[in-house]
């Protein structure tokens, strides 16, 4: 009786995962041709003033190479400037970018630590530019990324903030390949989410604002150590229109160890959740569109609904696991091994199933590679996104579903 | 700031929901397809006992008066029979569960031609003279019967090895008179596993050494089958 409620309610959930899945991939269908790879066009009929704010904080060894590839952006140089705001760093940030010191284009600034967001509010409080775009100093981006950027904003005068697409560069470990798949099935979902006025965060690298935002709905709050997802809420919550321009790229560095992985996604999960609940007037609710209906819950829920499936896996593993055993224990290791039978191949609904998730997961990476990368390349991030995700990701969620209901906030590092 | 988001377009929401209905409802029925396959394999591979044993049956009451040679029914191929369908029944009562209806039909067409295979040996030993090494094992899977699981990995291990071996197993709990009455004739109490060797029972969980030790023929089967290969490898390396 008991297994047939969990079993129930485990259908309903899967049942959910299939009809989001199915969803964005209609949407998918409906923007393909909207997908076409470049703008093409070398120069701008308009080219706004831009202002790029790089917040530091003990970044001496990436910050230099953040800053110089910001300048080689295509872009006209009296139209952009960039802010550099040592947010109070300990190392020697402050003298590595004394060498931009004389560079018209670029203006430092210096201030005690008060976290990133407030380093990013005095950049925005001494710009006077149309655009105000972030580039956090661990990332970088592609030349023509601004050129992209502010070629959306001409084209749509109602959109209020421009992201990028985010990619890993280069990945060195398995944990950081398996990161870079994850960042291009974010491409796709966030690409899918655009037209739909969903996306509920403006990231941290290379997302770009309207100046009138900040003077409407005010500057970066403190706001569980994810200030960049709050604000996009806030903008949504005042119908302002965020946008994904899918071929605007960055590349930023993944968390190279288990635990500094572990600490990132928990501050995003437990932000995610906290601001979500902040929010929460918006769920379901009908004038809030997409967002409302799917993104919102599903950042409430997504983390519930995985780790109930990721339990369900793990528990029939393990009796699997433990009948195996005894089976060897009793008879020994050969006569345990399986007969070779195709009456024994598992063909239960539920295996059915996963082969299906399995199949539209898989089309959803190829174009999330597609959309990120200009074309599909194999690698064995994917490989290593099918059979590692569904295992370290259930280290952050349930820490961060005890951390919200015990309000334990996170810390940035 | 004026609402100018995309708005809701219901039907989009249904044809995601039909296609979704769709897909799911159809994982559901392939994998009912297959499971009416398994059902189907493992009727013909009844159907084919039953016909053995009927024939067998038939022969033995055509030639009660003639030569027990002439009599094939102690054979390996139909313990060999049985063990395939033992497993696939094992196999789909795990993955469908012990309540399911027609498992437990199949359950009992199973147990029936055990019983009657059994009475047919029993025949023949009587009439023949020749003496069949039988195990009658009885198990439960209501969950109180913690060793039933690897008392049966034991006997299948066995039955693997020694082909001439006959293994009956029955479920203690099945609602079949036939079944019960066996049970009863038997002897066997509800103390589960139970094994009954040569009209002696034997209850609670017993390892291959155990029941090789009950049976001691099964030694003297291994030793000549060992005889037998030395020869053949001998052989064979001279040629």
């Amino acid at each position: 009786m008991i297994e047939v409620f969990f079993d129930s309610i485990l259908y309903v959930f899967l049942f959910l995962t299939l009809y989001l899945e199915i969803f964005f991939l209609i949407t998918f269908f409906e923007e393909r041709l909207k997908l076409a790879v470049k703008n093409t066009t070398d120069k701008l009929s308009y080219y706004p003033s831009v202002t790029i704010i790089v917040p530091c904080w003990n970044e001496e060894k990436t910050v230099s190479k953040t800053i110089h590839s910001i300048l080689k952006l295509k872009y006209l140089k009296d139209r952009l400037e960039i802010f550099i705001v040592d947010d109070g760093s300990t190392d020697n940030t402050w003298n590595v970018v004394q060498e931009f010191a004389n560079n018209p284009q670029v203006k430092l600034f210096k201030k005690e630590n008060g976290g990133k967001h407030t380093a990013v509010n005095l950049g925005i409080e001494n710009s006077k530019s149309e655009l105000i775009g972030c580039l956090d100093a661990d990332s970088f981006v592609e030349k023509d990324a601004l050129h992209e950027i502010a070629t959306a904003f001409n084209d749509d005068p109602k959109m209020m903030a421009g992201i990028p697409t985010i990619i890993i560069h280069e990945p060195k470990t398995i944990l950081q390949k398996m990161q870079k798949t994850e960042y291009h099935n974010i491409a796709f979902f966030k690409r899918m989410l655009s037209p739909l006025d969903a996306i509920h965060i403006t990231p941290g690298p290379f997302s770009f604002f309207r100046r009138e935002v900040f003077e409407k709905i005010g500057l970066f709050k403190k706001a569980h150590n994810t200030e960049d997802m709050e604000l996009a809420l806030r903008m949504q919550s005042n119908h302002m229109r965020i946008r994904n321009v899918h071929t605007a790229r960055v590349y930023t560095t993944a968390p190279e160890s288990l635990y500094k992985l572990y600490r990132q996604r928990l501050r995003w999960a437990y932000g995610g959740m906290k601001n979500t609940l902040d929010y929460r007037f918006m769920i379901f609710r009908r004038e809030y569109g997409i967002l409302g209906m799917i993104t919102l819950p599903l950042s409430l829920f997504a983390v519930v609904i995985f780790l109930y499936n990721f339990s369900f896996v793990v528990f029939h593993a393990i009796k699997a696991i433990a009948e195996k055993a005894t089976e060897i224990s009793t008879v020994g290791f050969l006569f345990a091994i399986p007969t070779a039978s195709s009456f024994f191949f598992n063909t239960e609904f539920m295996v059915i199933l996963s082969y299906i998730f399995l199949g539209l997961g898989l089309v959803i990476m190829w174009n999330g590679v597609k959309l990120a990368e200009g074309r599909f390349r194999p690698s064995m991030g994917i490989l290593y996104f099918i059979a590692l995700y569904g295992i370290v990701a259930p280290i952050w969620f349930t820490r961060a579903i005890v951390d919200v209901l015990f309000s334990r906030a996170t810390s940035w590092r | 700031m004026k609402n100018i988001r995309a708005q809701i377009e219901t039907k989009k929401y249904v044809f995601a929901f039909v296609i979704t209905a769709i897909v799911f409802f159809s994982a559901l029925l392939i994998s009912n397809i297959f499971s009416r396959n398994r059902i189907a394999e493992v009727k013909s591979i009844e159907d084919k006992i039953a016909m053995d044993i009927l024939s067998s049956e038939t022969q033995f009451a055509l030639l009660k008066e003639s030569s027990c040679k002439s009599i094939d029914h102690s054979g390996t191929v139909f313990s060999e029979e049985l063990g395939i369908l033992s497993a696939r029944l094992s196999y789909m009562e795990e993955k469908q569960g012990y309540s399911d209806e027609e498992v437990i039909d199949l359950k009992k067409y199973y147990s029936l031609l055990q019983i009657k295979d059994y009475l047919l040996v029993e025949q023949v030993r009587q009439k023949c003279g020749v003496k069949p090494i039988t195990i009658i094992y009885f198990y439960s899977n209501l969950g109180d019967c913690e060793d039933c699981k690897r008392e049966g990995y034991v006997l299948t291990k066995l039955r693997e090895e020694f082909p001439e071996l006959r293994i009956y197993s029955f479920d203690y709990n099945i609602d079949l008179s036939a079944v019960k009455t066996m049970r009863s004739i038997q002897g066997v109490k509800n103390k589960l596993p139970a094994l009954v060797i040569w009209d002696e029972n034997y209850y609670g969980f017993k390892t291959a050494e155990d029941i090789e030790k009950i049976i001691p023929q099964l030694k003297h089967i291994r030793l000549e089958r060992e005889k037998e290969e030395s020869i053949k490898s001998a052989t064979s390396s001279k040629k």
